[in-house]
């Protein structure tokens, strides 16, 4: 695809939703895919880049890197879901479309958040505190989300066919689960200034189910280990 | 003699033989993510014969129920209905699979792959009841309530039958 038909379809995805909807049932697919993956994966490295920044250095490279990473596999492996889950109730389904469609429903999500890069680069330029920045990150991506999942809600509604909202509310519900635990296991993105060392990705310490097991039972004051852990030095 | 119409089929998204394949390899694969994670191979073999064990103990039950209601479709019609929620659950399980082996292995917990795998198969099973519902077809309430108490008691006995091998398998 040329250079001008790339930004022609990016155009028409920003401008014309519907339009763009129309386009992957009778166009090209894998024109529309190519381009679409090219577009998550650059929006995604510029906003990766952005949250890097909050720490510097090499963070703003791994951050780049892992951010179209979860994207992009939480992509491949939600719309499979959405074909089966849909095929399973009577719902003419095709792979290939449902994939463009996912992705460019996550396309227009990576360059919603791409949009919002100033706000990031604004939190590291007036010293946000940590937790704001992180709350504010959160605002963003799930406004982005939403959006995303509003586009392919949109596209399932105007099928009318049998078992799209089943297929929709199962698509959403492996889209969390899936993105929330690909986001978890290559983490970090946002750094703290001060942090000394930064690992491309953490240890594995369990899954993202874990973590909220884990905190509701020290919410109930129910803790696994005697004590926190103490950097050395620190008094207990 | 009084016929009772009969909804056309719906349309199948793969061949009959090859949805009735992935019912029967999706319960593989979700029992080989959990054996993978304990060590225990016996739920590659028991997940798919609870599937197929169960159907088979109570789809007879449906057909008498629906039938003694009146409204029930005739038994070729019942059995095609039966075949088509299998298949169903089967092309449903085959795209959560791929999810479920990914939130298994980056997990740490042997809950976690409980959680998810009875999920997956769980959520299958529930889009194959309303696939059945839909190809049945029935109009009456009381042919709808024994359906739907059918539904409830399989998808009950066959999640306690899951339960016991996972506990077993994880203990």
């Amino acid at each position: 695809m040329s250079g001008a038909g790339t930004g022609g379809v990016i155009d028409l995805l920003l401008r014309d939703r519907a339009g763009m909807l129309t386009r992957i049932r009778t166009g090209n697919v894998t024109q529309i895919l190519r381009t679409m993956i090219a577009t998550i994966a650059v929006a995604m490295a510029i906003v990766g880049a952005a949250l890097g920044s909050y720490r510097g250095d090499e963070q703003i490279a791994y951050a780049a890197i892992k951010l179209p990473l979860v994207l992009l596999g939480t992509a491949a492996l939600s719309a499979p879901a959405l074909t089966a889950l849909g095929a399973a109730l009577g719902r003419r389904s095709r792979l290939a479309t449902d994939l463009a469609l996912v992705m460019s429903a996550l396309a227009f999500g990576a360059l919603l958040l791409c949009a919002c890069t100033p706000l990031i680069l604004l939190g590291r330029a007036i010293d946000l505190p940590y937790h704001r920045m992180i709350v504010a990150t959160v605002v963003m991506f799930a406004i982005a989300g939403f959006a995303s999942l509003r586009m392919i809600g949109h596209a399932l509604s105007l099928e009318q066919g049998p078992g799209w909202r089943s297929a929709l509310v199962g698509l959403c519900t492996v889209f969390i689960l899936v993105g929330g635990q690909l986001a978890w296991s290559l983490r970090p993105y946002l750094v703290r200034p001060r942090s000394p060392d930064v690992p491309f990705v953490r240890e594995v310490e369990g899954s993202l189910y874990d973590a909220i097991t884990g905190a509701l039972r020290s919410a109930r004051g129910i803790y696994l280990r005697d004590s926190a852990p103490l950097r050395e030095g620190d008094e207990p | 003699m009084f016929q009772i119409p009969v909804a056309p089929p719906l349309p199948l998204a793969a061949p009959r033989a090859l949805s009735l394949a992935l019912a029967a390899a999706g319960p593989v694969a979700i029992g080989g993510i959990l054996a993978a994670h304990t060590g225990v191979i016996a739920p590659l073999a028991a997940a798919p014969a609870i599937v197929f064990g169960v159907v088979a103990a109570t789809s007879p039950a449906l057909y008498i129920a629906i039938t003694a209601t009146g409204d029930g479709p005739p038994l070729a019609a019942v059995a095609r209905a039966l075949g088509s929620a299998l298949g169903a659950f089967g092309i449903a399980l085959a795209g959560l699979v791929l999810p479920a082996a990914f939130l298994s292995l980056s997990s740490v917990t042997a809950v976690t792959t409980i959680m998810v795998c009875s999920c997956a198969l769980g959520g299958a099973a529930v889009l194959a009841m309303k696939r059945l519902s839909d190809e049945l077809a029935t109009r009456t309430l009381s042919a709808g309530v024994v359906t739907f108490v059918w539904a409830i008691a399989t998808l009950g006995i066959a999640g306690r039958l899951w339960w016991n091998l996972a506990s077993e398998a994880v203990s």
